[in-house]
Parts: C-alpha cells; sequence; structure tokens
C-alpha cells in the first residue's frame, strides 16, 4: 500500500534528521534501560544470594521432639528420623545433622579427676554447613578414625588438652575415650562442647538409636522456609519442626530493604529518563512545526501525524529497549561479582521486561508532541510561533 | 529547568539516603542478636545445650550484676547497643490452675531463666541506660505482658505453655531442685523465640537470683553492640601490633577491640566473640554496602544524562535568538558566553530547587524503605550544585558549539 510506503518512508526521514537528538534520545533510553535491567536482576539474585550468605551463619531449621527435656539428658528421637528428611528443597541440598548431648564427665587421658562436659554426637551430611570450624577435614578424619573428636576453646583450656591428645569421656559408668582431632573456636555454645561420632555419645547415654535434635539449613527465601517447615511438620506428625526465628526474621528485614532500595532507584532512574526523551521530543515538535503545517494543510489529519511521531518514539523505544536492556544484563553478571563476589546469573524474563518499560517510557514521553495538534498551518506557513 | 530540578533531586536523595543509611543498616543487623557473650573467667566448664545452662546453681562462678552500668563507660560505649545478663536455674515446678479451684498438676524439672526485661541500669556518670532481654533479642515474641522487674510474673515458653495446658492467669509454684526456696510465680504472657526458651519459663533476674540463693549475680551476659565489619588490620593479633597501631585498632570499633575494652571495665571476665553472628553480619553488611554505592552511582549517571540532555535541549530552542544576536554584531564568543552564564545560572537556581526537592525525596524514601529520615547535608548541597554546573555545561557545550557557526539569516527567515 502506498500509504504505508509513505509513512514508513517518513518516519524514517524523521529518525534521520537530526542525528545528534537521534544519539541522545537513544542514549537516554538505552542507558534507562541498562539500569533498569541491571537493577531488576540484581535483585533477583540479591535474593538468593543473601540467602546464600545467611546460610553461612548456621541451621535454620530444628527438629526436636514434642515433649522436650526436663534437663540436660531429656527427651529424645528416633534416628530413623533423621532419614525420613527431604534431601532437598526447590532443588538445592538439605544438610542435616543429628546431635545427641549427653552431660558426661571428661577427664584427659591418664588423669583422674573428671569434670562434667557436654558431649555431643553428631551425624548426618553437610556438617560444614551446620557448624562452623574445620568440619570437612574432621569428616574426613572421621572415616578412618572412629574415635576422632573435636574439642570447644573453652573446654580444650579447661581441661588443657591440644589436637592430637586423648581425652576419657565417662556417664554412668560407661567409658569410652577420644582423640582430639582439632580445637574450634565459634563464640557459641559449642565453645564449651565435645564433639564425637553419634555412636559413641549412644553408647555413653544408654539411648542406642536416639538422638536430641536435628539442625537443618534450608535455603529458600523466608516464605519458602515458612512452607518447608510447615510441610515437614505435616510429614513427621511425632516431632516438633521449628525454625530459628533470630535467623528468619534478621533476612527478611534485610532483603526488603535491599529490594525496596533497588525499586526505588528504577523508578527514579525511569523518570528521568521519560524527562530526558521528553526534552528530546519537544525539540522535535519546534522543529518539525512547518512540515506538520504542511501536512495538515494538504489534509493530514492531526491523529494521523501524531501516529507518525508515536511510531518514531516506539521505535526509538524497542532500539534503545533492545540494546540497554542486552547491555544491562551483561552488566549486571559484573555488578553481582562486584557485590557479592559471585557473578549474577542473567534472568531472561528480566529481559522482556524490561524492554517492554522502555517502550511504555518512551510513548509516555511522547507527551509534548501533544503540542502538534493545535499548530494551524496558515499561522505556521505566515512564519509565526 | 524541570528536568534539572528533578535530576537533582534524584541525585541529592541517592547520596543523602546512601550516605546516612550504612549506619543504619549495621544497626538493622543487630535485630540479628547479641554478638559479644560474657562469662567469669574462672568457671568451670558451662553444661550448655542450645542456649541454656544445666549447671546446678552451687556449681561455677557467677558475675555481679552491680557492675553492668560499667559497661556505658568504655570508649565505644555509645556502640553498646543493648545488653542482657541471663541466670539459669533448674527448678521443679508445679502448676495451680487459676480458673477452679484447680488441681495441682507436677510439671516436673524445667529451666527457669532469670533476665531482665527493660532495666534502667545506674551508669557511674549519673545517668541511667535503659536496656533488656527484649532489646538484645528482637526476635522474641511475648504475647500477653512482659514481666515488670521484681515481681513475681513470669513468662513462659510456647512449648511448655502448650505442653503443660498453662495459660496467662495461671500461677506456678517453682522450687530449687535442692528444695531450699521456692516461690508462686504468675504467668503474664506466653514467649515464643523458636530457640530452647520456648520450652522454659523466664523471670525478672531478681526473683532468678532469690531462687538461686545468688543476690546481685548472673552467669552470663548478652551484648548487641555496633561495630565495624573486620578487615585485614583487625584480624591482626593485637599483641604484635606497634603502640600507633594498637591505638588505631583500640579506636576503631572492631569487635575484638569492643571485647578487649569491655573485658577492662568488668574484671575477671572472658569476653567471647559469637563468630556466628560477627562474621555472617560482617560480610552481608559489606555487600550491602557495595550494593547502595552501586545503586547511589547508577541513580547519579541517569540524573547525570536527563540534566545534561535537557540543557541541550534548551540551547536547540533557543536559536532564532541566538541567530538575532549575531544579525546585531555578536561575536560567537559572546553568544557562547552569554550561553554559558545562563546555563550556569540555571544550574544553580535548579540545582538549589533540586536539593529542597531531594531532601524531601530522601526522607519520603528513606522512611519509606529504611524506616528512617536521614538529616540533610550541607556538603551534598555543594556536590549537587558543583554537579549540576558541570552537567548543564558539558550538556550544552556541543549545541552551543554549533549555535556559534550558525548562519543568521536563514535562522531569522526560519528556515
Amino acid at each position: 500500500m502506498p500509504t504505508t510506503a509513505m509513512f514508513w518512508r517518513i518516519v524514517r526521514r524523521l529518525l534521520t534528521a537530526n542525528y545528534a537528538r537521534l544519539f541522545v534520545i537513544l542514549l537516554a533510553l538505552g542507558a534507562g534501560a541498562a539500569v533498569t535491567s541491571a537493577l531488576l536482576n540484581l535483585q533477583i539474585d540479591a535474593k538468593r544470594r543473601l540467602t546464600t550468605e545467611f546460610r553461612a551463619l548456621g541451621a535454620n531449621v530444628i527438629v526436636a521432639p514434642r515433649e522436650s527435656g526436663t534437663d540436660g539428658n531429656g527427651a529424645t528421637l528416633d534416628e530413623a528420623v533423621l532419614g525420613q528428611l527431604p534431601a532437598h528443597h526447590e532443588g538445592k541440598l538439605v544438610p542435616a545433622v543429628a546431635f545427641l548431648y549427653v552431660i558426661g564427665e571428661i577427664a584427659k587421658a591418664g588423669e583422674i579427676h573428671f569434670e562434667p562436659a557436654v558431649i555431643a554426637g553428631t551425624e548426618g551430611h553437610g556438617l560444614t554447613e551446620i557448624r562452623p570450624g574445620r568440619r570437612s577435614e574432621y569428616v574426613a578424619a572421621l572415616e578412618s578414625d572412629p574415635e576422632a573428636c573435636e574439642v570447644g576453646a573453652k573446654a580444650a583450656t579447661q581441661f588443657a588438652v591440644h589436637a592430637g591428645d586423648s581425652l576419657q569421656l565417662r556417664n554412668e559408668g560407661r567409658t569410652a575415650s577420644c582423640k582430639v582431632f582439632a580445637v574450634v573456636a565459634t563464640g557459641g555454645a559449642e565453645d564449651t562442647q565435645i564433639f564425637t561420632r553419634l555412636s559413641t555419645a549412644q553408647a555413653l547415654a544408654n539411648l542406642p538409636g536416639r538422638i536430641s535434635l536435628i539442625q537443618l539449613s534450608v535455603t529458600g527465601t523466608p516464605d519458602s522456609l515458612i512452607r518447608f517447615i510447615a510441610r515437614l511438620g505435616q510429614s513427621l506428625p511425632g516431632v516438633d519442626v521449628r525454625g530459628i526465628k533470630q535467623l528468619a526474621e534478621a533476612e527478611g528485614r534485610i532483603y526488603n530493604r535491599i529490594s525496596g532500595l533497588l525499586s526505588a532507584t528504577v523508578i527514579l532512574v525511569l523518570i528521568l529518563t521519560s524527562l530526558c526523551v521528553m526534552a528530546g521530543m519537544s525539540n522535535v515538535a519546534i522543529e518539525r512545526k512547518n512540515d506538520v503545517g504542511l501536512m495538515k494543510a494538504i489534509g493530514g489529519s492531526v491523529r494521523r501525524v501524531v501516529r507518525l511521531f508515536l511510531a518514531e518514539a516506539i521505535l526509538m523505544g524497542i532500539v534503545g529497549g533492545l540494546v540497554g536492556s542486552a547491555i544491562g544484563l551483561l552488566v549486571s553478571i559484573w555488578l553481582g561479582k562486584a557485590v557479592f563476589g559471585v557473578a549474577a546469573q542473567p534472568r531472561w524474563i528480566v529481559y522482556p521486561f524490561s524492554v517492554a518499560i522502555t517502550v511504555v517510557v518512551s510513548i509516555a514521553s511522547a507527551f509534548p508532541l501533544r503540542r502538534l495538534a493545535s499548530i494551524r498551518p496558515a499561522s505556521v506557513f505566515r512564519g509565526e510561533a | 529547568m524541570a528536568a534539572l530540578a528533578l535530576g537533582m533531586a534524584v541525585a541529592t536523595a541517592a547520596l543523602s539516603v546512601s550516605l546516612d543509611v550504612g549506619d543504619r543498616l549495621a544497626q538493622e543487623f543487630r535485630s540479628l542478636g547479641a554478638n559479644l557473650l560474657v562469662t567469669p573467667q574462672a568457671d568451670s566448664l558451662p553444661l550448655e545445650i542450645g542456649g541454656v545452662d544445666y549447671r546446678p546453681a552451687n556449681a561455677g562462678a557467677y558475675l555481679p550484676e552491680a557492675d553492668l552500668g560499667k559497661l556505658k563507660t568504655i570508649f565505644w560505649r555509645f556502640n553498646i547497643m543493648s545488653f542482657a545478663p541471663i541466670l539459669d536455674v533448674p527448678v521443679d515446678a508445679v502448676a495451680v490452675n487459676n480458673s477452679a479451684v484447680g488441681p495441682l498438676r507436677a510439671i516436673g524439672r524445667t529451666t527457669l531463666i532469670g533476665t531482665w526485661h527493660d532495666r534502667e541500669v545506674p551508669v557511674p556518670d549519673g545517668t541511667t541506660y535503659e536496656t533488656g532481654i527484649e532489646k538484645t533479642n528482637p526476635w522474641w515474641h511475648v504475647e500477653g505482658k512482659w514481666f515488670k522487674d521484681n515481681s513475681t510474673d513470669c513468662v513462659v515458653g510456647a512449648g511448655f505453655a502448650k505442653r503443660y495446658g498453662v495459660k496467662v492467669g495461671d500461677v506456678l509454684n517453682v522450687a530449687a531442685t535442692d528444695k531450699s526456696t521456692g516461690m508462686a510465680l504468675t504467668v503474664v504472657g506466653i514467649l515464643t523465640t523458636g530457640g530452647p526458651e520456648d520450652d522454659a519459663i523466664v523471670v525478672s533476674l531478681a526473683m532468678a537470683q532469690q531462687l538461686a540463693n545468688k543476690p546481685g549475680q548472673y552467669r552470663r551476659l548478652y551484648v548487641s553492640a555496633l561495630t565495624k565489619p573486620e578487615d585485614a588490620f583487625a584480624r591482626k593479633d593485637p599483641k604484635t601490633m606497634t603502640p600507633a597501631e594498637f591505638d588505631t585498632w583500640y579506636c576503631t570499633p572492631y569487635i575484638s577491640a569492643i571485647a578487649l575494652q569491655i573485658s577492662e571495665e568488668l574484671k575477671g571476665t572472658d569476653v567471647r566473640v559469637i563468630r556466628r553472628v560477627a562474621e555472617g553480619e560482617g560480610n552481608i553488611l559489606t555487600r550491602v554496602r557495595t550494593l547502595l554505592w552501586l545503586v547511589t552511582f547508577a541513580a547519579l549517571l541517569a540524573a547525570a544524562l536527563a540534566v545534561g540532555a535537557s540543557a541541550a535541549a534548551s540551547v536547540i530552542e533557543r536559536r532564532t535568538e541566538i541567530g538575532l544576536m549575531k544579525a546585531l554584531g555578536a561575536s560567537s564568543g559572546l553568544v557562547g558566553v552569554l550561553l554559558a552564564a545562563e546555563q550556569l545560572l540555571l544550574a544553580f537556581v535548579g540545582g538549589g530547587i533540586g536539593y529542597a526537592l531531594g531532601i524531601v525525596l530522601a526522607r519520603l524514601l528513606g522512611e519509606r524503605i529504611f524506616g528512617f529520615a536521614p538529616a540533610p547535608k550541607l556538603f551534598v548541597l555543594l556536590i549537587i550544585l558543583g554537579l549540576a554546573a558541570v552537567i548543564t555545561l558539558l550538556g550544552s557545550a556541543f549545541p552551543l558549539r554549533r549555535a556559534s557557526r550558525y548562519d543568521p539569516a536563514p535562522i531569522l527567515r526560519g528556515e
């Protein structure tokens, strides 16, 4: 159709009439799109990253017996519960470690003066994630020496033991011994405890097959954590599943702050982009006065004229959005590295979204073109304003 | 002009929020709970499982409660956000149902935790300081009321309440395990913590001291302190530092320095850093701060772009005037200087308006996102005015150069 051909011909002329202005508008749209897509991608990534960071703080879910202990050697769970826990949550491994706490008596090998201390028997996969310390090496050491144990810093001072020494463990007449593999300092209760194999603690406590509690480290947003806890509580009716609120609350709070900050920035940047484009468009309106006057004089309707300029705006929005968003995604990979130390994964859903936003912004910024509607051809041709 | 003011408003808001937010974020992290633990130095090994000490009352060492005001006299006293002493007492409990002449129900052995709720601590300099467990552990929620200090009220853990059917208003008779002391406690609230306290009775420290027969003493002290994330320097051993280095270290709010200062003030104590909290906090804080600056930079960039483009547009709009000036004999240089001066004036006015707008915007954003309003800073105004001047000049330089080369005749003809 000749009209269509003419339409695009005019649009092409409009675009190429002033390269400097085209460049400024495209730069603004591109930069806006880049910032939008980079920050949105970072926002999605921050959620994942923060969750991972918080996992470094240790276990966030505890499975405990429903009726709790009245003292240290209190109620226990069946060891089999450990096997019933889901191994994955949302595609991520869920490290789970069973603990049996025994208040026993300890002495350095060769000494006869015993002192009470907490012996914690541990078993499960993912000790490294649950407890700080040189866990991976300890786990490896356990393979070769079932008597290896780890001693908390404070307990080590108390009993004057170092790595390599041996300890005697005693509880109600039952005895065991262990070889100190490492001394761990965490600043928490672990500093006063002695970590052994689960079976050693069970033998000492005469509680075969029993455990005090299970600690899990579940990766996921606070919401998905709540779902995980609810589901686990349903599937294990006899036990008490609870989240460690301390971590969940802090994590939720921090994420909300970051996410709010990123969203606010995206909105502000989009407003600025649209201001930028608007400035360019109002120039278009001024420069094109004569042309528009001519179009109107030869019978072009206002709608048709405006459609021309809108087509121009949309075209620029698409080009700016496509290029800018792609750059933004690339930049966000690098940003993720700068902020979190790990490259951010580009989320492809961000791309069409930020292109669409850019097009919307460019259409909204074509607002000054309204002025074209009020142009009277006669006065334009007379050289008036 | 609108674009200029708005762009500068965004720049102002971004700058003031990120300048102020770093400190606030650190405070946000204090919701993770205490990062320092104070225990007696000469102590038997605590039998601590999941935050509760199972030692009998007569074993181990205690610390004097009266000394606690000294915490607010250390060098970094304003960084001590809150602290709460803890005294665990193993007790035998019996529930008395309040509603009827209720039957006595033996509960058996349980743990009673004595601590402060909201306590006015006298500081040696004559002031008082309000603190308590609710401030150190903000994730502790009580349904009902907290106990009053020095009253026989208590709050019971949610798990405990559910298991024994204890409700607000019930009375619990508790006795030390050796039957030497005992008292009746009124339940005023149900406590949810997600920790072992859910299975315990929590009372005011004074009551726990009475039950344990340890007046004025406590076992453990949790301190929540605002700190600077540890860097390579902080990890150096203070003993190997030169005197100058030691001074720098001592006067920086590193957690290790604060720990040292506390142990200097509270004699006979062992101050340990709760690594899990302190390190996690440091890591995340550093990351969030980097992110904050990145975002600020992005906002500044966008603002600069918008302002530059609008400056360019405003020069292009003046073509006819430029043509007229040149037709009347103005040299290209003069036109350039005139327009540049005008742009500068615009930049200052726009920057000023933008700054005022930006302060409002920063308040709005700060309150919505971070729950606080950043204080206006004068040097932000200077930065903004400088930025506005540089960007408008840069933005208008290109069209100005073109404008100065215009041939006046076609412009005046309207071509």
